[in-house]
């Protein structure tokens, strides 16, 4: 059995146990979460308002395949398999682009930018081929907070796709509450002011065990205690059974910038609780939403291997504020750079992390204090996912 | 002698139909502006419906490659097809097009016979 069972902690003990190293360097424990978590549960890929016009397309990576996303004429977005039905071939062969239909380079099987099959060499005597079942195989979307959300459940083995409502809304709604709604922070109509991307040598388990705790803060982000002074406790704004704790600024700090001073224009619908507060919360399996008064922050993982994941963070703010940064009229750089400096400091400690995974010294895992017992919840459902797959 | 192709009814703006009771099959086009349209259906490079092919600005883009054809006078604008398609006459009574087939051999692609 390649998954260790989690030990049950001694009622009372200090420390938890940890998964062991294996899970964070094993390929075929990663094969088993690309087909058990990431390829059956929802992903957000990318930002709608990246492909404003129809006909454009992106093609993104989940778990094991390659998906084109496109906005069509008649059916919004809509994101497909990017394998020719006729042959296999990659249908679109860059990452981005912007076509009347989609159409394989090889033999010139041509898709709408709806899905199914318009044209082909001698398809016309070919009358019993049928234009939908050999159109191009869709997978779910949905959009939510302005972004593209897939999701890869296989219809052909009579899978269906989770409920979003449940799984994605109800996960957020549960940890923000019913007062501190996210609802307030009017995601869906900000705008990106800034996307940086990071490619970190760690496994995707090691970024989301950082993120859920914050024994490390005072430690490694200066920048971010020295805003939210309470970080320090080690308490994160994540907490046990999912809820999520409001981090307030220190007394002196004016916005959620690198060096405490004035952020940009506040949200105008925010609750007086969420004013001088930071809030932190995962979607499993692959999104952090972070709030701030003036900003949102939103990371999407794109796991590549058991030892590599591309990490996509975008930094929202109000329409005004980034047209008047697109006008040269306003500098949001200190918002950026106080998160930025957060992911930095995290990935490097992930990266630091990572080979020591496969240490005889890790052999059985690590430890996890009071304020990370938490993400022993975590720990539980990656072992149900991964487990429910080995039954197979 | 004209015979009645489709309905208006039939179309819709901005995109093409197929017709193949007659041989080589023909396509009727109705343009977003409105106007109606008949040529042969088939590209003259290869054998690809231009009915399922991409109008704009008067004219047809076969689905497969790049060449677009002039919907009034069926000329091409650009390889791979070098040969132009037959234009129909149309005629509109009612809601029927009718549609008088042009007596000029047919460009067909290799392989294509009508």
């Amino acid at each position: 059995m390649i998954i260790d069972h989690l030990d049950a902690p001694v009622p009372g003990s200090s420390l938890h146990p940890t998964l062991t190293g294996e899970a964070y360097t094993s390929a075929e424990v990663f094969e088993r979460e690309q087909q058990e978590i990431f390829e059956k549960m929802w992903n957000c890929v990318l930002r709608a308002d990246s492909i404003p016009s129809p006909g454009q397309w992106k093609t993104v990576t989940v778990g094991r395949e390659e998906i084109i996303v496109v906005r069509t004429r008649k059916a919004g977005i809509k994101a497909y398999h990017n394998v020719c039905r006729h042959r296999g071939m990659r249908v679109c062969t860059s990452g981005d682009g912007k076509n009347k239909t989609l159409q394989c380079g090889y033999h010139a099987w041509t898709y709408a930018l709806e899905g199914e099959l318009v044209a082909a060499p001698n398809l016309t005597s070919m009358p019993d081929v049928d234009r939908e079942q050999y159109g191009l195989k869709s997978v779910a979307v949905r959009e939510w907070l302005g972004y593209v959300w897939v999701c890869l459940s296989d219809a052909d083995q009579g899978e269906q796709p989770p409920s979003f409502e449940e799984t994605v809304l109800g996960e957020v709604r549960t940890s923000f509450g019913a007062v501190e709604s996210i609802d307030n922070y009017g995601i869906e109509n900000l705008r990106c002011g800034e996307s940086k991307t990071y490619d970190v040598a760690a496994n995707w388990k090691l970024i989301i065990e950082n993120f859920m705790e914050c024994y490390h803060c005072a430690t490694i982000h200066p920048e971010l205690t020295e805003v939210i002074p309470e970080f320090a406790d080690g308490l994160a704004s994540q907490r046990a059974n999912g809820e999520v704790h409001g981090a307030s600024f220190g007394e002196q700090i004016r916005g959620f910038t690198v060096d405490g001073s004035d952020g940009v224009t506040e949200f105008p619908s925010i609750a007086p609780d969420q004013e001088r507060k930071y809030y932190a919360i995962t979607v499993k399996p692959q999104v952090f939403i972070n709030t701030a008064p003036d900003q949102v922050i939103i990371h999407r993982m794109f796991p590549v291997s058991e030892s590599r994941t591309i990490v996509v963070c975008d930094w929202l703010f109000l329409p005004e504020v980034v047209e008047r940064v697109d006008a040269g009229e306003l500098d949001v750089s200190k918002s950026v750079e106080l998160f930025h400096r957060v992911n930095l400091q995290d990935f490097e400690a992930c990266e630091q992390t990572q080979p020591s995974m496969s240490s005889r010294a890790y052999r059985s895992g690590g430890a996890l204090v009071p304020s990370e017992h938490h993400i022993g919840e975590f720990h539980s459902w990656w072992t149900q996912r991964v487990e429910a797959g080995s039954a197979d | 002698m004209s015979f009645r192709a489709c309905s208006l009814q039939d179309l819709t703006p901005g995109e093409g139909l197929r017709i193949d009771s007659v041989q080589p099959p023909i396509a009727v086009f109705l343009t977003e502006e409105g106007t109606v349209h008949a040529l042969d259906d088939t590209c003259t490079h290869q054998d690809a419906s231009l009915a399922a092919g991409w109008v704009e600005d008067c004219r047809v883009e076969c689905p497969l490659h790049e060449s677009t054809f002039s919907l009034e006078t069926g000329e091409v604008d650009q390889p791979p097809a070098k040969r132009r398609v037959r234009v129909h006459s149309v005629e509109i009574d009612g809601d029927d097009v009718l549609v008088e087939l042009s007596q000029d051999a047919p460009n067909l692609p290799p392989g294509v016979t009508a």
